[in-house]
């Protein structure tokens, strides 16, 4: 093994770096998004990036996240490859046409004459004292769009690999980031790596019950497992990486295994997508080895507070996880 | 952290538990480990140790309550530390275990009456259980009215199904199997005629009233059944036991220092009869519907009376065992017995059963046979009386044998020929050692 596997980045520095890697190897690649040049990004994902590649490839534009889909969904069309930028996923819904209708159709509309070869970045969810306008997780919407993959890294090291495959992807990406992961570290390759869609982990082995999560509560569900651990609860955590396309077989087969699920998610419940996760499972043959009814904990039916205690207390924390993941794994027991 | 006591669920057919005392007081320190309680299950009375050390707290269990399984009954707590809140959950209407009392909420207690056995399906409604358990039940062919859920509102769970496979629920096709912890018997209409018979109670001022619960409910019903079904013939033989004495006294010592247990007469009786009982097959056997099984193994149970019950222990394949062998394994089960250590499992499960009452002072008596067995033999005291032997009068060590045995599979004769072989045989002893 070469020094470089143990480099530890960011989550932030590995999503900088992927696009980098990609934009010096292939000069259809380019960035487009509101403050990413002199600026650096809200969040300072693309700092450096204007000096490396000039205003041409690092795409200053006015306040307007249609404005922002409809370049991006005409240059890909045109046969680049943009990476598009939202300030907070909150904002998408300003570019909801460009993404639902334009990008997610076109290619099937006229036959598969055209592809477009798109990225969405935006970052999700709440833990900033940013209230409800800049705190959401907007994933259901997306996985609910045919056309449209969403993929939703949990780490620096899958949010490099990830970036990379969604770059290199024939059609519309959405990359869910997490502010909350941004200042979260990994061991990253320097090297450039893809990581295939549709392959869940399952990172952290266990045989009492299966944690399906994604994004900024995998940490979460880990911290959980390892103290429920001490107790004896082997917990398995399960990241699902990708939401569309989803790992359905690792799914089934760890549920099967455990004979139990939590799924944890920080978007609203209802609607949310954990509910397609337990109706996958439900539909499944993992169904026939269910021990105890298939349970969410997800972040309540409100929008996200602006009081940070109440903030904390709308979506699932470490502690909300063990609790649930305890009960799920004692009942009947 | 609070450590829930909870009424344990000591053999894996038992749904309630009749709670008889606290050992410790409330408030008390506990070391893990220690008796902590006394329960009465069907079978026999249980100490129950302390799930973990600390303080005893808020204890609900009272004497003669009977309690569902897993209900809490107690806390142990850290110094300083308080019980978690305990709300009773609401029963939830609509779902089929509302017919029986709420296993969650912890301060009801229940009379007798209302956990009376439920029969399986109807008055229970639908069966909760989870997906894996209904698959599996399928499979292994359980009957899921028949098992006890441990999850909430009493969901089947996997583990339910699996441990009813162990310990399989009485079902009326199957046949008895001795190593099985619960009876095989299927009670049929004959105690139900029994026990639900109108008879007008006396016009009496009333003392107290005693729940019919734990093993005086089973020994009521086991043997109300027995002697319903059974036709019973009864057979006494006087056997000379001057020999069996002169051995008893010849190997007393040396097996008591080598087993640590005096060899009593129940103990020489026992090793006579299951020596008996290889020629005698019908007398080692069950009727289970229209089939009778005759049992390879002797497991001997022998009757004794442990704190004002009946229980009756049980030697495993006797047939292997010399009279070492019954020595020690008689001394073991009566030791335990008195300690209240016996598991139900080495309760139940006998081929034949000696009951011996001697030592009360009784002569002879007939006794009830233990079903599913065949035949019971009781054993009266031994008593010098005075015999005519060639012209002269002998005083000798009598003792009166009574065979019970269930005459749809034992007739006259084969119950006097193998009285006839067990009374040679302790009248020459000396093949025993």
């Amino acid at each position: 093994m070469s020094e470089n596997t143990k480099r530890e980045i960011t989550y932030l520095e590995a999503v900088r770096e992927a696009m980098v890697q990609e934009m010096r190897r292939n000069p259809e690649v380019f960035l487009i998004g509101e403050d990413i040049g002199v600026y650096g990004g809200a969040f300072g994902v693309s700092k450096g990036m204007l000096e490396e590649f000039g205003p041409e490839r690092v795409r200053e534009t006015p306040i307007s996240e249609e404005g922002i889909a409809g370049a991006a969904v005409g240059a890909a069309l045109m046969g680049m490859r943009p990476i598009m930028e939202i300030m907070f996923m909150d904002f998408a819904t300003l570019a909801m046409d460009q993404l639902v209708n334009q990008a997610a159709k076109m290619r099937f509309m006229l036959g598969g004459a055209v592809s477009v070869p798109m990225v969405c970045r935006a970052p999700a969810g709440s833990g900033t004292g940013a209230a409800a306008q800049h705190s959401q997780c907007l994933e259901a919407w997306f996985v609910h769009t045919p056309g449209i993959k969403v993929v939703s890294p949990s780490n620096a090291y899958d949010a490099k690999g990830l970036l990379i495959s969604s770059i290199r992807d024939n059609n519309p990406v959405f990359f869910i980031e997490h502010k909350l992961l941004y200042r979260t570290k990994a061991s990253v390759p320097e090297e450039v790596y893809a990581i295939p869609f549709g392959k869940a982990k399952v990172v952290r082995e266990g045989s009492d019950l299966t944690l399906l999560s994604y994004s900024i509560m995998v940490p979460r569900a880990l911290e959980a497992a390892a103290k429920l651990a001490e107790e004896g609860i082997q917990v398995e955590v399960v990241d699902l990486c990708s939401l569309k396309p989803l790992d359905t077989e690792t799914i089934v087969q760890s549920v099967s295994k455990t004979g139990r699920v939590l799924i944890v998610h920080e978007a609203p419940v209802t609607g949310g997508f954990g509910g397609e996760l337990a109706a996958v499972i439900a539909e499944s043959e993992a169904f026939d080895y269910l021990d105890a009814p298939i349970r969410r904990l997800a972040g309540r039916n409100i929008p996200i507070p602006y009081n940070r205690t109440l903030e904390r207390a709308s979506v699932p924390q470490v502690e909300d996880i063990e609790k649930a993941a305890r009960a799920l794994a004692r009942e009947g027991r | 952290m609070a450590t829930e006591i909870i009424m344990p669920k000591v053999d894996m057919v038992m749904e309630t538990g009749t709670f008889v005392e606290w050992l410790r007081a409330e408030g008390e320190q506990v070391e893990k480990g220690q008796p902590l309680f006394v329960i009465m299950t069907d079978k026999s009375a249980i100490e129950i140790e302390a799930p973990a050390s600390g303080i005893l707290s808020q204890i609900s269990a009272r004497p003669d309550d009977v309690i569902p399984v897993t209900q809490t009954i107690g806390y142990i707590l850290a110094p300083g530390e308080k019980a978690p809140d305990r709300t009773p959950q609401p029963a939830i209407a609509g779902y089929g275990s509302e017919a029986q009392p709420e296993t969650l909420s912890q301060t009801a207690t229940v009379t007798a009456a209302e956990l009376a056995p439920i029969p399986s399906g109807e008055l229970r409604g639908k069966v909760r259980a989870t997906p894996v358990a209904r698959r599996m039940a399928a499979q292994l062919r359980v009957d899921l009215a028949h098992v006890q859920g441990r999850g909430p509102r009493g969901r089947v769970h996997k583990a339910d199904v699996l441990s009813a496979v162990e310990q399989p629920a009485p079902a009326a096709t199957e046949l008895p199997a001795v190593e099985r912890t619960t009876s095989p018997l299927n009670l049929p209409a004959p105690v139900q005629a029994l026990t639900g018979l109108a008879i007008p109670l006396p016009n009496a001022r009333q003392k107290r009233i005693v729940p019919l619960a734990g093993p005086r409910k089973i020994i009521a019903e086991r043997l109300a059944y027995s002697a319903a079904a059974a036709p019973h013939i009864t057979l006494t033989a006087s056997v000379d036991m001057t020999e069996a004495t002169r051995l008893r006294s010849m190997t007393l010592k040396k097996l008591e220092e080598k087993t640590g247990y005096r060899v009593s007469f129940t103990a020489i009786i026992a090793r006579v009869v299951t020596s008996a009982l290889a020629n005698h097959p019908f007398l080692n056997a069950s009727l289970a519907g229209d089939q009778i099984i005759v049992w390879e193994d002797v497991h001997l149970g022998i009757a004794a009376n442990v704190a004002d019950y009946l229980v009756v222990p049980v030697i495993r394949e006797a047939q292997s065992k010399d009279l070492e062998g019954i020595v020690i394994a008689l001394g073991d089960l009566l030791e335990r017995a008195r300690a209240k250590k016996l598991t139900p499992a080495e309760m139940n499960g006998s081929t034949f059963t000696i009951s011996n009452m001697g030592m009360y002072g009784i002569e002879s008596f007939t006794a009830i046979i233990n079903p599913p067995e065949s035949a019971i033999l009781a054993v009266g005291s031994i008593v010098d009386t005075f015999v005519k032997v060639e012209q002269t009068m002998l005083e000798k060590p009598l003792m009166k044998l009574t065979i019970c045995a269930d005459h749809r599979i034992v007739d006259g004769v084969a119950a006097a020929n193998f009285l006839n072989e067990v009374k040679n045989k302790l009248e020459n002893p000396y093949f025993l050692i």
